[in-house]
């Protein structure tokens, strides 16, 4: 059994009457990557804010390291690091000046601050930048600056919540390969995202949230096989007209459950319930509608066709955002 | 936690206010140079600008008609007129010339002297004065009647002013006591009562509710709590910050009353200081529970303005508690700025030690102690309230 730096038993909260996250169970191991992805609204930043301590549960609750997260919520801080949207550093300090503020509230010897401090400026390339106001930044510095201040106490556990929201690529790349090697140091970090690639490509494992439930846990390659059953096809038809994709559409809804249909011209991306009919259902149909078809594969699902297809396709998720929409 | 942590974070928190404030130029500004400056100036220039002491009815037009053309009558007008609260006493004018400019602001009242007015002291008689006051200007007629109350009393115990209504005056006034009111104060003291409070409060309680809206819309309240620093350091660093802003008013209004205005506190720097305190720390604890309900800068900005009117009308500053009524007095006598005020008008204008106020200094240390508690429930336990 893995040692668990964070352990959830029945995670609940509820906002009035609408539930933002719904009897979450799940276990991340120590020095685990663990990605939790969602669209907005599904309740992965409700989930980190109790993590965090910021917000109480409504039932149920978590160990943070070991600490319970609403009878030692002083304990859990101090093992924790957060970078979140509703975090900040103070714009009016500079970033030197906001890690010195939290070297004493983390109660950290002074001299030992200030080697902290010099080490993260150093790593993070901010020697320079040190007595820069963090309001002059620009947006990917003061995230960094953010990641500073959340690592000055060497925590055990990070949350990332949306961190990459804001930057530019190269800047999320950095980062991500960043947080890899955190957690091969042992750190485990929450990385949150309703941006489909990032865990894929960096996560050991991936939980995908949804209207509050956590729907699967699992790696990218076991949550990719789960949806096995999932059948993809790419369409090259330059020019397809409302019509023809209405038609397709209806002709596709005869033979299964139509997760996604997705047309950028002249790339067709078909997914649904797993068939052997789809490729030649979808040519026939496309034919018969007078397109014309320049090249037809079928291919395997990515984890956003996974996540599609475990969350129950694109009209469920249009429904809840726009129930999200209405909540918020 | 120790309490060397919790005193520690609390400096840290205090000092960290101090950062972020003095590095905000426009809040520098406001808060030690604009508000004491305008407030103190504004109301001193109100009162009738500098001088040692200081009347409402010294410059107003009155007219005096004698109609008993005696030496007790000159008298009397020699001793209002070498007066400094009657600087502008008009001769010529007959009874009903005077009373024709009652109302068009030339003269803002009339004294006549009836016939028999030095017969009936002679006599041993009870002596009339008959005093028309122009009521479109309220307070004046109380004003000019208890300010020639205390000198026909000194004059003679013998001469009565008698208040007449006229057809310009359809309220009564019967039974409304005013008595020495204004006159007697030097100066600006009676100034400095009003402005040491309504500075501290209006700058205090923007620097906690706003500031802890602020630190809650850009996040940075958030930060405090995924920190281990706890409510308590937070508010003690807080109110550290304030209080030592707070001093800094204190002497910039005394500074300016004193030197510019002539006010002559019959007390001393400390008390002025430890009431100002209280004040504050009061205004505080008010600012802290509006901080914790989710408010933002806009609607602190509002109630702030909605808490000073609320104080013209109920702080028995502008209007005695005792002539409010009903449900106005109780929420007067409920206010802890009452007590406040009071404080400072037993202490500033009437030299009582500032310790004798026994009742006065209770309800305030108690109000303080009942704000900081509310607002740290509600700090501590709805945490929610406090995250953008």
């Amino acid at each position: 059994m893995p040692e668990y730096a964070i352990l959830t038993e029945a995670l609940t909260k509820n906002f009035g009457h609408f539930t933002a996250v719904d009897d979450l169970n799940v276990g991340v191991a120590k020095g685990e990557l663990f990605g939790l992805l969602g669209p907005n609204g599904a309740g992965k930043t409700t989930t980190v804010r109790m993590l965090c301590t910021l917000i109480e549960p409504t039932r149920g609750t978590a160990q943070i390291v070991g600490y319970d997260i609403r009878e030692q919520a002083a304990e859990v801080r101090r093992q924790i690091g957060v970078v979140s949207e509703g975090v900040s550093l103070y714009k009016d300090l500079t970033i030197e000046e906001n890690l010195k503020l939290l070297g004493t509230l983390y109660e950290i010897p002074r001299p030992k601050a200030d080697a902290r401090i010099r080490e993260l400026m150093d790593m993070f390339a901010f020697r320079e930048k040190a007595t820069r106001l963090v309001g002059a930044l620009s947006s990917g510095w003061a995230k960094k600056a953010m990641i500073c201040a959340a690592l000055l106490h060497n925590p055990q556990v990070l949350f990332l919540d949306e961190v990459t929201s804001g930057l530019d690529p190269q800047s999320a790349i950095g980062l991500q390969d960043f947080t890899k090697k955190l957690c091969e140091q042992g750190v485990t970090v929450i990385w949150t995202t309703h941006y489909m690639g990032e865990p894929e490509k960096i996560c050991d494992r991936i939980g995908i949230m949804f209207a509050g439930k956590l729907v699967q846990v699992g790696t990218p390659n076991e949550l990719k096989h789960i949806v096995s059953e999932v059948s993809v096809v790419e369409v090259v038809t330059p020019g397809l007209s409302r019509g023809q994709l209405e038609k397709l559409k209806a002709r596709l809804a005869e033979i299964g459950q139509v997760y996604h249909v997705k047309y950028v011209d002249p790339k067709l991306e078909v997914s649904c319930e797993r068939t052997d009919r789809l490729a030649e259902q979808v040519a026939s149909t496309l034919i018969e509608t007078g397109a014309r078809i320049r090249a037809i594969n079928t291919k395997d699902p990515t984890l956003e066709e996974a996540f599609i297809a475990l969350t129950g396709g694109e009209e469920e998720i249009d429904r809840f955002l726009e129930s999200a929409g209405q909540k918020a | 936690m120790s309490i060397a942590g919790f005193l520690n974070d609390s400096i840290a928190v205090a000092g960290n206010e101090f950062r972020v404030f003095r590095r905000n130029r426009s809040a520098v500004l406001i808060s030690l140079v604009v508000l004491p400056l305008f407030f103190t100036a504004s109301l001193g220039a109100g009162r009738g600008g500098a001088g040692y002491t200081y009347s409402p009815t010294a410059n107003i037009p009155i007219a005096w008609v004698d109609n008993d053309n005696s030496l007790a009558s000159f008298r009397l007008w020699q001793s209002l007129a070498t007066s400094p609260d009657f600087h502008n006493l008009i001769q010529g004018y007959t009874e009903k010339g005077a009373l024709a400019q009652l109302g068009t602001k030339r003269i803002y009242a009339v004294i006549v002297v009836p016939k028999g007015f030095e017969n009936d002291l002679e006599n041993g008689n009870q002596a009339r004065l008959i005093l028309y006051t122009d009521d479109s200007e309220p307070g004046l007629s109380d004003q000019v009647q208890s300010t020639l109350t205390t000198y026909t009393q000194n004059f003679d115990v013998n001469v009565q002013v008698q208040p007449y209504l006229t057809q310009l005056q359809r309220q009564t006034i019967a039974g409304v006591a005013i008595v020495k009111k204004g006159a007697i104060f030097a100066g600006f003291n009676l100034g400095l009562t009003t402005v040491l409070a309504i500075v501290q409060i209006f700058a205090v309680f923007y620097e906690i509710a706003g500031g802890i809206s602020r630190e809650r819309e850009e996040g940075t309240y958030a930060r405090l709590l995924v920190s281990p620093i706890s409510t308590g350091s937070i508010m003690l660093g807080k109110t550290l910050f304030d209080i030592i802003l707070s001093v800094i008013r204190t002497f910039t209004i005394l500074g300016i009353s004193v030197y510019a205005y002539r006010a002559r506190p019959n007390t001393d720097i400390l008390t002025l200081l430890m009431l100002s305190l209280i004040i504050a720390l009061v205004t505080m604890g008010i600012g802290f529970v509006v901080g914790a309900l989710k408010m933002g800068q806009r609607a602190i900005v509002i109630i702030e303005f909605f808490m000073i009117l609320f104080l013209f009308a109920f702080s028995g500053e502008f209007i005695d508690s005792n002539l409010l009524v009903g449900v106005s007095q109780t929420i007067s006598y409920l206010l802890p700025f009452t007590y406040a005020f009071d404080a400072l008008k037993r202490t500033i204008l009437l030299g009582r030690p500032v310790f004798s106020l026994t009742f006065d200094l209770e309800y305030m240390i108690g109000s303080i102690v009942l704000t900081y508690a509310m607002a740290f429930v509600l700090l501590h336990f709805s945490r929610e309230r406090l995250i953008a």
